[in-house]
């Protein structure tokens, strides 16, 4: 079920909504469960059990650890066989037919096997999962007794299919005791409210522009339209990925849960180091949790470094997907990260505050064309058509998308930053009376949200980019 | 007790292990797709079907009863009845991504309510066939068929995989 979609918003939410409050002390964790198993089971019928399996076998591993304490040898080679198993599964799922297809390309055979569909927030949930499990053995939480307080942890809805990738320790407190509130349940729907916004409004309409122009032959794309193009999915996966976020930090709000945020303005980053602090903050946190500092961090030696980074950006592309375009998409930043820690970070400082800002977005738009683009090669023709190799400078074709969606691009660039929200606010700071601001707040945000609902009921099927991860 | 509840976790876990292999096992059995080429599945199916009462249909067919455009899948093989008072009917599409699943069983549900407007109230034979219609998403190969065979139709999309 998509939070975007009719029958979340206007049957499965409020419903949970009103009994979660109506049901008293403990009964709201198992109450949410159950609309969180409901909830997945929507779209994921066979593979709710899959995840039902995670759940348990997860649980039993964390006891197991946990027991095991007094012994490290022993709680390691449990810890290790908790985690290898998470991969194992993972990576079946996720990589096993690109494995296969590699295969067949490089040796010229041609090995038949099973497809199978990748349960929908596996990555996601499987990396909960793991941090559970390393915690535990870390000591730095107690593994949850109550089986169904964990299956909460790891299958609660607002977070489920695309994150953010909540640390356990983070919400160990909130799932015995959180406090629900008037202002918190106002707070949450504003959330949620410009998370959907920012999908449906911007993230769509953005979408359609660069699913037009990526249609279209790489070497028929001027330079205009090629970027125009890049530009596009720069805010397509933007809006999309934080408004699931913000949509995800809203319903956790809903329920008296707190949810750290996933982005900070990542698009106004002056460099590639700075951008991967505000994008995706719950993935970078786990990878420097749970890979980048096991592998010795950067408490080494220089070269140890470089490798630790590497293979954590080499990961965070696989984590991505399994094709070779996302691989690239991250070496591609590892190598950059490399660079700016090592050659040219302080010279980078130096420079024009604009300056560095065109240098994060060239440099991440380059990153999108990896990410998006369906092979490597065609990843190279675009970029190409980037800078001119594709059909000359300016032509109709992007004249045309700019001139008729001038607004979108105004609209989205403001939202980049903390501008847009500001603009809001100013609004409704404008009124002095309390009372009347809060009416502001709710004409403001009503209007959002009928305007939204608007687009979405004109719009076809439009799933969150982030789900295919 | 300590020492109970060490092995009760030790063992649980390694029967979840099992558990869950065995779910893996079952779903590549019953759920997966395959990576055989289309041309491969769709010879498979049509060979199988009753050439006397189905036609196949053209692209432009395809779009027409379900809305859907040929170009944009992996493959389309789509046969109908050469009769318009029969509901019979076998599609089969690959989906370049999953993604596009979802889309393609929305417009067979549509298709599905439509065709039983059609036909509900004067021929309830039909009707009958719609309601049994026996549809199957195996990996990126989506099946759909109304037809007094449909399970035997089924059955040989599932083997040809």
């Amino acid at each position: 079920m998509l939070f975007s979609s009719i029958t979340f918003l206007f049957l499965f939410l409020p419903v949970v909504l009103a009994v979660y409050y109506l049901v008293p002390g403990r009964g709201k964790n198992i109450f949410l469960l159950i609309a969180s198993l409901f909830f997945y089971a929507w779209g994921e019928p066979v593979y709710v059990v899959l995840m039902i399996l995670s759940i348990v076998l997860n649980y039993f591993c964390g006891r197991d650890i946990w027991e095991k304490k007094d012994d490290p040898r022993r709680a390691k080679l449990s810890m290790a066989f908790a985690v290898t198993v998470n991969v194992l599964i993972l990576g079946f799922f996720k990589y096993y037919g690109f494995l296969i297809d590699t295969i067949n390309a490089i040796f010229s055979v041609d090995i038949p096997y099973r497809e199978l569909a990748l349960p929908i927030g596996i990555s996601f949930y499987t990396f909960q999962a793991v941090s559970y499990i390393v915690d535990i053995y870390r000591e730095k939480a107690e593994p949850q007794k109550n089986i169904l307080y964990f299956a909460l942890y790891i299958s609660m809805f607002p977070q489920l299919i695309a994150g953010p990738i909540v640390r356990y320790v983070d919400v160990e407190a909130q799932l015995r005791h959180r406090q629900l509130s008037v202002r918190r349940l106002g707070q949450g729907s504003m959330f949620f409210i410009i998370g959907l916004a920012k999908k449906v409004i911007i993230a769509n309409t953005a979408g359609a522009v660069f699913e037009q122009i990526s249609q279209m032959p790489a070497a028929s794309l001027s330079v205009l339209t090629a970027w125009v193009g890049a530009f596009s999915y720069a805010f397509q996966i933007y809006f999309d990925f934080s408004g699931y976020s913000d949509m995800a930090i809203g319903l956790g709000k809903m329920f008296g849960f707190e949810f750290k945020k996933n982005f900070d303005y990542p698009y106004v980053s002056k460099s590639i180091t700075e951008f991967w602090r505000r994008w995706h903050i719950s993935l970078s946190t786990w990878f420097r949790e749970y890979v980048y500092i096991p592998l010795g961090g950067n408490r080494c030696s220089v070269s140890r470094n470089i490798f630790n980074l590497m293979v954590v950006w080499t990961l965070t592309g696989m984590w991505h997907g399994a094709a070779w375009n996302f691989i690239a998409w991250g070496v591609y930043y590892g190598v950059i990260l490399v660079l700016e820690k090592y050659v040219w970070g302080e010279p980078l400082d130096r420079l024009p505050s604009a300056v560095r800002h065109i240098y994060t977005v060239v440099l991440v738009l380059v990153g999108w064309v990896f990410f998006f683009s369906p092979s490597l090669g065609y990843a190279l023709r675009y970029l190409g058509a980037m800078v001119g190799a594709g059909a000359g400078i300016v032509d109709a074709n992007g004249a045309f998308f700019l001139f008729t969606h001038w607004l979108l691009y105004v609209v989205a660039v403001l939202g980049s930053s903390a501008m847009g929200m500001r603009l809001i606010n100013m609004v409704i700071r404008m009124v002095r009376n309390r009372k009347a601001k809060t009416a502001v707040a709710a004409v403001i945000y009503m209007g959002i949200f009928v305007i939204s609902i608007a687009f979405l009921v004109t719009d076809t099927f439009n799933p969150f980019l982030y789900f295919r991860f | 007790m300590k020492t109970e509840r060490l092995k009760y976790a030790y063992i649980m876990k390694y029967v979840m292990l099992v558990l869950t292999v065995a779910f893996v096992v079952l779903i590549m059995m019953y759920t997966s797709g395959s990576n055989k080429p289309f041309e491969a599945v769709e010879q498979a199916v049509s060979s199988s079907l009753d050439q006397d009462g189905l036609e196949k249909q053209s692209g432009a067919s395809f779009k027409r009863e379900f809305g859907l455009t040929e170009a944009d899948y992996a493959g389309v093989m789509y046969y109908a009845s050469e009769f318009s008072m029969s509901a019979e009917e076998v599609l089969l599409v690959r989906v370049h991504s999953e993604s596009q699943v979802a889309e393609v069983m929305e417009a067979i549900e549509a298709r599905l309510e439509a065709r039983k407007n059609d036909f509900e109230g004067y021929m309830p034979e039909a009707v009958k066939l719609i309601e049994d219609a026996r549809k199957s998403v195996r990996g990126k190969d989506i099946f759909f068929a109304v037809s007094p065979k449909a399970d035997e139709y089924l059955n040989i999309f599932a083997e040809s995989l």
